[in-house]
């Protein structure tokens, strides 16, 4: 790594990055109101808040996306006022920002990714990429790292798993002698093992000299990693000390600003019930399409009404094949049937017959497969449910009702929006989530599918949603959840079902469902003592 | 101050722009060719807009879920065509042939429109190549000479379609009529959006008097020529139902859905593909009525009936801020969009600019609306 590192002595006293007093505000809404923060040198430096606090806005501010001008305050970069333009400006200055929304060229290649916009070239002019020299020095730059076991430098962006992406996008920045690295949530997608690698490689950062600003809502992961850590709310740092001198319940404290002594609703109880299950899938195999491999295998279990089903696995475990195809809208059948109620669903399926069944599916990646991110909160909550505002003569909407249905809906969700005019697009990850809950409980569903529902959500709002969870299993509807987060997945389920390598790997009542014992059972070659064969017998 | 205004406040004020635009040439070329502001002149000019226009909505249809129709040009001249050839050399009443041509219509871009969404080809390679597919069949048919549209200029429906004019006292009644409508539909609306919150009552009422005066002023230049040509009352409804459509129905939320974003659509319930299948089929529909007013218009079907009208259609929806991309757009902007380009035509020809001149205006100003959409979008 070729950063210049600073010396010892001047670390102690001279801050890499330094904000005060800093304001920011988007039209009438403040985004910012006054705050400081300062960076260390060689420190990892652990931003924490939840969505909507001002987060995203200071590490726009520190990278350059918000010009210097643009915000009232004052930003010092090593030891002068920092007059940024532009990210380039910043990016001069070694001031690197990784994004949640990775920015590689899918078609290209690890090393055309890496070199993208400064090739080395060779020939008159420099006319000429000069392939060799570049596939040489990005296998250099991955050694340099320790990464080479991790990507392979000829392959296409487009074959690699989100984790190794995040890499990619890690030495990317740094080959630009960054000094400052910043990242926005870098684990929110990726699998235990990939976390692991992406901490041991911020660590090697560290001991070279680069200092590190990192988002994270996973509390484990910080005070694993950080030297210091900052809370901020409502615009203002309200908290910032050093990691041994505080803990996970003062983090989230001062996160939310009052005391979350249970961060789980307590579950309604569930009896043993003897009347038909709402949802029972009969070995299933599904593969991509004609041609592929099956992805999943013999895939069996029941889903009873007023339960949540939680549905764990690794990352590639096929878990939201499962609940797309479900849905009508991954896959093709192979094997096996859909049983909703006494009714076997059809296949083949689309999303809006399933939805007309009482089927609804809350997507992960809500930028992409939930949201019209364009559109009103009000045109988005209506989206799935317009069959029921249709008036029968030229499919003409019923817009008093849907305005009353979304007024309801946003104020039992407590959406935080301006109107319902709003465009999601200027709303908080938690309360774009519930946009998207609003939705899919719109359409007054008997089975919800729920896809990560809170990736990149602030603690409060997942409290909230976790409460929205409990009251439709108390309701009588069944919940299918798929979450990576195990102690999410742990305190919502009443039962848990393991996925891996396409297989059923177990599936566990609330007692046995231990986080070692899932974790085992995921990376587990054959099914477990309660395993997948068996999975149909099971009664709760 | 514009980060105060409403989304629909900001569109209002892109809307009050272009009508500044449209002033702006207006008196540009009333003051090189005064005849431009003749009543005679402006009826013609009506007739024109009317056509353009009619294609365009069909056009939004079609760029609202992201897709684009490049044959409607070859389509216009195609099913005026059919209808003139079956006039005049098969003694079909006009009525029965044009319907004929309108289910020829209806069946090919239903078909194209399957085509495109269940083999998942580009809107833009399936409607090229129709383009060339129905310019051919149009002059295979009409045999490259100029067909009549009515035997010895015997009036028929077909050829009334651009001669038989609303005489003024009539139209006067039905400005009058539709003034008042709109009035009571923007005080309903007024009363809609005051209960959802604060708004700016100065714009609102700008939006009915503007419009309101458009159409009174239209009216009365009509009433001195010979009043309002047919053609601008088969646009008067084409433009209620599209807006009807867009706003108001299920199809219209699917169509804005759609092109806002495919994937979120389809896993929300949205039928993706009927959706766009329908409004390529409606597309059709439009199409033959372009056709039949343009052909009527030329007064028989000739090889260069319809020639580029696809491309000043386009034009149309993107100067009245319809984003290519999809998702954005409304029949009242591609109305104001579509009477740019009509003006610009007429007051040209007006001009006696050499055609050569025109070509390079039209692609300009295209570029342009472009250049302007962009950048309204990155303000907002």
């Amino acid at each position: 790594m070729s950063a210049p590192a600073l010396t010892p002595n001047a670390a102690a006293t001279a801050p890499v990055l330094q904000l005060r007093g800093v304001r920011k505000r988007f039209g009438g809404i403040v985004a910012l109101a006054g705050v400081d923060f300062s960076l260390q040198p060689g420190e990892i430096h652990a931003l924490c808040g939840e969505n909507g606090a001002g987060k995203s806005t200071l590490i726009k501010i520190l990278g350059g996306v918000h010009p210097t001008g643009s915000f009232d305050g004052e930003y010092l970069a090593f030891g002068q006022p920092a007059r940024l333009q532009s990210v380039r400006d910043a990016t001069q200055l070694g001031i690197a920002v990784i994004y949640q929304e990775l920015v590689l060229c899918e078609g290209l290649t690890v090393a055309q990714n890496l070199f993208l916009g400064r090739e080395p070239t060779h020939g008159p002019l420099g006319l000429f990429v000069d392939h060799a020299r570049m596939r040489s020095e990005a296998r250099e730059l991955l050694g340099r790292f320790g990464l080479q076991n991790e990507l392979d430098i000829d392959q296409p962006i487009s074959t690699l798993g989100v984790g190794q992406k995040q890499l990619v996008e890690i030495v990317r920045a740094l080959h630009q002698q960054s000094r400052v690295l910043i990242l926005d949530e870098p684990t929110a997608a990726l699998s235990t093992r990939e976390i692991t690698t992406l901490l041991a490689l911020l660590r090697g950062l560290q001991a070279r000299g680069v200092a590190l600003v990192y988002i994270s809502h996973k509390l484990d992961e910080v005070f694993a990693l950080a030297d210091r850590i900052t809370v901020l709310r409502d615009g203002r740092s309200v908290m910032s000390a050093p990691a041994h001198e505080t803990d996970a319940a003062s983090v989230i404290r001062h996160m939310v600003g009052r005391t979350l002594t249970e961060l789980y609703p307590a579950r309604p109880l569930t009896q043993a019930s003897t009347e038909t299950p709402l949802l029972q899938v009969q070995s299933l195999s599904l593969a991509a399409d004609k041609k592929s491999p099956l992805r999943l295998r013999d895939i069996s279990f029941q889903l009873h009404a007023g339960e949540v089903l939680g549905i764990f696995g690794l990352m590639g475990a096929g878990r939201s094949e499962l609940l797309l195809h479900l849905l009508g809208a991954w896959g093709e059948r192979r094997q096996g049937q859909v049983l909703l109620g006494a009714q076997p669903l059809p296949w083949p399926l689309t999303p809006q017959e399933a939805i007309r069944r009482g089927l609804v599916l809350v997507s992960e990646e809500r930028r992409r497969y939930g949201l019209l991110m364009d559109s009103s909160v009000g045109e988005n909550l209506s989206l799935s449910s317009l069959s029921s505002l249709t008036r029968p003569w030229l499919q003409l909407l019923n817009e008093e009702l849907e305005q009353a249905r979304n007024t309801a809906i946003s104020q039992k969700l407590r959406i935080k929006a301006s109107g319902l005019q709003q465009p999601v697009r200027g709303l908080s990850g938690g309360n774009q989530q519930k946009v998207v809950l609003g939705k899919a409980l719109l359409c007054q569903p008997q089975v919800v599918l729920l896809d990560e529902p809170t990736r990149g959500v602030d603690v409060g709002a997942k409290r909230e949603i976790y409460e929205h969870i409990s009251q439709l299993s108390a309701a009588g509807l069944g919940v299918l959840l798929v979450s990576s987060e195990l102690p999410e997945l742990l305190g919502l389920s009443n039962r848990v079902l393991v996925l891996g390598g396409g297989q059923a790997r177990g599936l566990f009542t609330r007692e046995q469902a231990q986080p070692e014992v899932l974790l085992a059972a995921a990376l587990s070659q054959k099914p477990t003592a309660a395993g997948a064969p068996t999975v149909t017998q099971e009664v709760r | 101050m514009t980060s105060r205004l409403a989304f629909q406040d900001r569109t209002s004020l892109a809307m009050l722009a272009l009508l500044a635009v449209l002033l702006l040439l207006g008196t540009v070329f009333s003051i090189a060719a005064p005849q431009f502001l003749s009543a005679r002149n402006l009826s013609m000019l009506l007739i024109e807009f009317s056509m353009t226009s009619v294609l365009a909505l069909g056009m939004l249809l079609l760029i609202l879920p992201g897709h684009i129709d490049l044959s409607a040009g070859s389509g216009v001249g195609l099913t005026g065509g059919i209808t003139a050839v079956l006039i005049m050399h098969h003694q079909v009443p006009a009525p029965l042939a044009m319907l004929v041509a309108l289910a020829v219509a209806l069946l090919v871009w239903r078909g194209m429109g399957h085509i495109i969404v269940s083999q998942s080809i580009p809107a833009f390679i399936i409607t090229l190549g129709g383009l060339l597919t129905c310019k051919g069949v149009f002059w295979l048919i009409i045999q490259n000479t100029t067909v009549p549209v009515s035997p010895g200029g015997a009036p028929n429906l077909l050829a009334i379609l651009t001669t038989y004019y609303l005489p003024p006292r009539p139209s006067y009644v039905l400005a009058g009529l539709t003034i008042l409508v709109l009035a009571l539909l923007r005080w309903r609306s007024y009363q809609q959006q005051k209960l959802r919150g604060p708004i700016d009552k100065e714009l609102q009422l700008l939006s009915f008097l503007v419009p309101a005066q458009v159409i009174a002023l239209v009216v009365l230049c009509c009433g001195q020529f010979r009043g309002l040509p047919l053609p601008s009352l088969i646009l008067l409804v084409v433009a209620l139902f599209v807006h009807v459509l867009l706003t108001h129905t299920r199809f219209g939320r699917a169509l804005y859905a759609i092109g806002s974003n495919e994937e979120a659509a389809f896993l929300s319930g949205i039928p993706v593909g009927k959706t766009v299948v329908a409004a390529y089929t409606l597309m059709g529909a439009l199409v033959a009525v372009t056709g039949f007013m343009q052909t009527a218009y030329a007064g028989a079907s000739t090889t260069t009936v319809g020639d580029l009208m696809e491309l000043d259609a386009v034009a149309a929806c993107v100067i009245g801020g319809a984003s290519l991309r999809g998702g954005r757009g409304s029949a009242l902007g591609v109305l104001l969009g579509s009477l740019v380009m009509a003006c610009l035509l007429s007051g040209m020809s007006l001009l006696a600019v050499p055609p050569e001149a025109r070509f390079i205006a039209r692609g300009v100003v295209l570029a342009l609306s472009a250049w302007l959409d962009v950048r309204l979008s990155r303000l907002s």
